[in-house]
């Protein structure tokens, strides 16, 4: 009798099963780094660190790679609620506030672009690397203000420059795209045709995406329930769409987001809260995060990293210092906001791992140097940010922390 | 050491009002105090606008003002202000007696020594007192007047409450009462009405024992009704919800105004006690039924609709409103107390058509705002 009911070996991992452990093992990490008054997001992170090498050892490559999957849907879901929390309309009545945005992503690009030449990087190459610099990691932001609770004008305003600085980033790396076809020396057809396909297709996607959305709810009871399964569904469907239609997801789910909050005729669409499932999918996102930053690049991307992750600080804090106290923030204020956006981590990473893909020139040395300063800004961003809105005033009293609930 | 109480220019008045501010994406609560003020502060505005307990609360205080005009003038300036900052800082504010759905251990206590004391001690009730009151204040020249019109005033609370009610629904629920703000007053110990004392020199008997008892240190303590408030030489009727739109605060303001006027003129006798037997239950009864209430007068033992009795009074001190310049202003409360078309019925309709309160409350603050 051959025992074919048994499992064989070798065992292969299975995406539940892969989920499943991510999920407890950066949930023990998380709890671990708050009892040692550390945020979670470093916790997560630290876990990914180790898993990283251990799925190496089991054979299992890159992470991002296997659970690329899961990577997507989280991104989208954190960008998705990124542009629900951005409003066009604060930007027309507060010109600070835009202008601040471009101060920030302009100076951060132009310190990393001269940095990177003084390296002796070819321009195109600096161009993408500066570009993937100016975005602030929204997953890092957004987590950290749930966690804390964090409320109040700089918590908003530093959502919005997020917001902002995403969108400058995938606009610019896609556009950027023709000019390292060019170098590559791809026909012009392709040159132009597929920064602009990427382009308009993600935005076309993400307002079609919002335009079902509204269609839909307008059929349904407006129940958060409802609009609960509506609007995950319909995140998470949108991820696959744009993977399918070979689109960025992120620019995709941001313009959805950003399409669904920014309507003037109906208000059809629930501001249901994502938090249940956002959970679930960023403690995933940050542990394969961590497990896709070899930590060997740190040494490798030395000093060319270091630099990038200062002169990246420099321009972000610049840009803020300079144009948010026109729009009447306070020292304190000014300096919380500055440092709310200096996380770096799975957008940059995604953004440089698809870069690194399409346009293998991108370089071994430049791609060190970017994931060395993301391995670094992957561990003092969340407590830059948790200072910075703690600096502000607006995260929770330590003494007014809330009291265990029973109810489901 | 008796309680000093300062002449104020007979029938002048003032309104405060309690506000809500509003984040612009899910219509909460939010803290955003802290930065409208010091922006409005720069400002050159009539009047004052101060924090309250929590830090989703402003409050806007007006001047010292002779007529109903002059004050709605007042109003209609500060509230443009207001809007217009707050739209700055992508805030909105609007007015209403209880905030539609926001969970009241989600906010924070504004970090001044008073609030921070009044919270270390009533705990969670300092947190749920996040309601929102329109209170008006009325100059009379002596604390005996001002302990005469405190009782008198007392049979029109029922009025007050219909006519202001703006807060049907509390912690995301429909609560069948035209204003649920008032059970967050009702939990202090110290509230309620007056004791029935008949002149200033017997309410100062009162107030020693009760400071003698180390319970109180000041007026302030009392969370009554109508309180006298002997440091501005006014009564203060602390009993509406913040009405949805500054005309209708206006226009309360006024009807204070004119039955002080009307009461001063033709003064009553009757004893106080019997009044403070039926209060409760009259209140009670417009907290829950609006003009719908069945109110009891203690005197002849009658029971008659709100609405009727409120048309009455309208009536009875028409020439006080002419004599004050109120006119208009009663006009309009007669015809909303014929209409019934009060706030809390505004925001049931609007629940109605967008079933939404998040929405509810956009629909608020943009009513505010106009």
């Amino acid at each position: 009798m051959s025992a074919t009911f048994l499992p064989s070996l070798p065992f292969h991992l299975s995406y539940p099963l892969l989920f499943g452990v991510l999920l407890v093992a950066g949930m023990l990490g998380g709890e671990l780094a708050r009892t040692l008054r550390v945020p979670r997001i470093v916790g997560y992170v630290t876990v990914g660190f180790v898993f990283g090498p251990l799925a190496g050892a089991m054979g299992m490559g890159l992470l991002i790679d296997e659970a690329r999957i899961f990577v997507d849907l989280a991104l989208g879901l954190v960008l998705f609620d990124l542009g629900r929390r951005m409003d066009v309309k604060w930007l027309r009545r507060d010109w600070t506030l835009a202008v601040a945005g471009l101060a920030e992503s302009g100076l951060a690009f132009a310190a990393v672009f001269a940095t990177l030449l003084a390296f002796d990087f070819r321009p195109v190459q600096a161009g993408i690397a500066a570009a993937i610099a100016m975005t602030t990691s929204p997953a890092v932001v957004l987590l950290t203000v749930h966690d804390a609770r964090s409320e109040g004008q700089v918590t908003e305003r530093a959502l919005n420059l997020v917001a902002l600085n995403s969108l400058f980033a995938s606009i610019i790396v896609t556009l950027m795209l023709g000019s390292a076809y060019f170098e590559a020396r791809v026909d012009i057809e392709t040159a132009i045709l597929h920064p602009l396909y990427l382009f308009a297709g993600a935005i076309a996607l993400g307002a079609a995406m919002a335009w079902s959305a509204r269609v839909i709810a307008r059929a349904v009871e407006r129940d958060r329930e409802v609009h609960f399964s509506l609007i995950a569904g319909l995140v998470v469907a949108g991820v696959g769409l744009a993977t399918l239609l070979k689109l960025p997801v992120i620019l995709a789910l941001l313009a959805f987001g950003l399409f669904s909050r920014n309507d003037e005729r109906g208000y059809e669409l629930l501001n249901v809260n994502l938090a249940p499932i956002g959970r679930l999918l960023y403690t995933v996102l940050f542990v394969i995060t961590g497990a896709s930053l070899p930590l060997g690049m740190l040494v490798a991307g030395g000093l060319v990293a270091m630099a990038l992750v200062l002169a990246r600080a420099a321009g972000k804090i610049l840009g803020v210092v300079l144009v948010a106290p026109l729009g009447g923030l306070r020292p304190r204020q000014t300096l919380g906001l500055a440092l709310a956006l200096m996380p770096m981590s799975s957008l940059s990473l995604l953004l440089q791992h698809d870069i690194a893909r399409i346009y293998p020139e991108f370089g071994r040395e430049l791609s060190a140097a970017l994931v060395g300063a993301i391995i670094v800004m992957e561990v003092v961003g969340p407590f830059a940010v948790q200072f910075g809105l703690k600096l502000a005033g607006e995260t929770v009293p330590e003494d007014d922390a809330p009291a265990q609930t029973h109810a489901a | 050491m008796p309680l000093e109480f300062a002449r104020s220019e007979l029938l002048t008045f003032g309104v405060e009002l309690e506000l809500m501010v509003l984040n612009t994406r899910d219509y909460n609560l939010t803290r955003g105090a802290a930065d409208l003020l010091p922006r409005l502060e720069k400002m050159s505005l009539p009047g004052e606008v101060k924090p309250e307990i929590t830090e989703s609360m402003i409050e806007v205080n007006s001047r010292v003002n002779r007529c109903y005009d002059e004050l709605l003038r007042e109003l209609t300036v500060v509230r443009d202000a207001i809007c217009t900052t707050a739209e700055r800082l992508n805030l909105a504010v609007a007015g209403g007696g209880s905030h539609p759905f926001h969970r009241w251990h989600e906010r924070r206590i504004y970090p001044t020594e008073r609030f921070k004391q009044v919270s270390a001690l009533y705990g969670y009730l300092a947190k749920q007192f996040t309601v929102f009151g329109q209170h008006v204040h009325i100059g009379v020249t002596s604390g005996d007047d001002a302990v005469y019109l405190t009782h008198r005033l007392a049979p029109y609370i029922p009025h007050f409450i219909a006519l202001s009610a703006s807060s049907p629904y509390y912690q995301g629920e429909e609560t069948s009462f035209e204003t649920s703000r008032l059970h967050a007053v009702s939990a202090f110990p110290l509230s309620g009405h007056m004791p029935a004392c008949n002149s200033w020199a017997e309410f100062n008997v009162f107030f020693d024992q009760m400071q003698g008892f180390g319970i109180v240190e000041s007026m302030k303590d009392f969370y009554w009704d109508i309180r006298p408030k002997p440091e501005y030489g006014t009564i203060e009727v602390r009993i509406f919800d913040t009405p949805l739109t500054v005309e209708r605060a206006a226009q309360l303001a006024a009807y204070v105004q004119t039955l002080a006027a009307h009461l001063l003129r033709v003064r009553r006798t009757e004893p106080i006690e019997p009044m403070y037997l039926v209060y409760g239950y009259n209140r009670f009864q417009a907290c829950r039924f609006g003009f719908d209430a069945t109110l009891v007068d203690p005197y002849t033992r009658a029971q008659t609709r709100l609405r009727e009795d409120l048309l009455a009074a309208l009536t009875r001190i028409a020439p006080d409103a002419e004599a004050m310049g109120t006119r208009e202003a009663m006009v309009a409360l007669d015809k909303l107390a014929k209409t019934e078309m009060n706030d809390t019925r505004w925001l049931r309709e609007r629940f109605q058509e967008t079933r939404s309160l998040n929405d509810v409350v956009r629909l608020q603050s943009q009513r505010w705002g106009k």
